[in-house]
């Protein structure tokens, strides 16, 4: 836990939308930059591409590109900087990011049978995945 | 003290007066022509080649419609892609030709003509 804390260092908050923008900017491309390292650490050659890993990262960062006040943004890119920082330090294992960013939202079981379609929705994430 | 370590060391140091030496020889040459752990000159790529490469980058980025795809157009205005997908394509020319391009030159990296352009004048790409 403390060397997490160490190595994530809040920044001041952005001024404007504009800020933040860029801010989001830099953290992908330092996100991606450390992609060759994430394969080589969890062994994911065989599994998925550079790619595919950048276009995992972008879909995260494209589901919260509805949003427009500059705090929120800050926050979720101080979270993602945190994942990120997790993620680099080897404080997951391997089906963590398999399951997360390879498999992703999809999940490998896709249940089309017609039985279930009345059930709540809480029970339907509840099938799919982990994570949200 | 440093006299007499020095004449022992001497006294046990041989070097070995070898053939690649002769300057005229040629072993000589051979070494001049091949600079093995040199950075410049011959891994340089021919400019065909990096417009053949980023065409291949970009035409597999999966957003992109392959046919659109030419060495003039622009990411945003021509493919219908956002800011983000551009920041992401440069990314993947990045591994491609093993850079790291600084993050004020990727912002204003815009099209393929001035990726290629980036590209061409950069040393380190390979």
């Amino acid at each position: 836990m403390s060397f997490t804390l160490r190595s994530v260092k809040v920044a001041p908050n952005s001024a404007s939308l504009e800020e933040a923008r860029i801010r989001v900017f830099d953290f992908f491309r330092s996100a991606c930059r450390s992609i060759p390292t994430i394969m080589d650490i969890y062994n994911l050659d065989d599994v998925v591409t550079p790619s595919q890993l950048r276009a995992s990262i972008a879909s995260q960062i494209r589901k919260n590109c509805h949003i427009t006040n500059p705090k929120v943004i800050d926050m979720l890119l101080f979270k993602g900087i945190e994942e990120l920082n997790n993620v680099v330090e080897h404080a997951k294992q391997r089906h963590h990011i398999i399951g997360q960013y390879v498999v992703g939202s999809g999940g490998l079981v896709q249940d089309v049978g017609t039985k279930d379609q009345a059930n709540s929705n809480f029970l339907k994430n509840f099938y799919e995945t982990n994570y949200f | 003290m440093a006299s007499a370590l020095r004449s022992a060391v001497l006294r046990h140091i041989r070097v070995p007066v070898a053939e690649t030496l002769t300057l005229n020889g040629s072993k000589w040459s051979l070494i001049s022509n091949v600079r093995s752990m040199s950075s410049h000159g011959d891994d340089h790529i021919t400019k065909e080649e990096i417009i053949h490469r980023v065409l291949d980058v970009v035409k597999s980025f999966p957003k992109v419609d392959p046919s659109k795809v030419a060495p003039d157009v622009h990411f945003q205005k021509d493919l219908g892609l956002d800011s983000l997908d551009n920041v992401e394509i440069v990314m993947a020319l990045e591994e491609e030709f093993k850079l790291e391009i600084p993050d004020k030159e990727a912002d204003k990296i815009d099209s393929c003509s001035l990726a290629i352009e980036y590209i061409h004048n950069h040393p380190m790409a390979s």
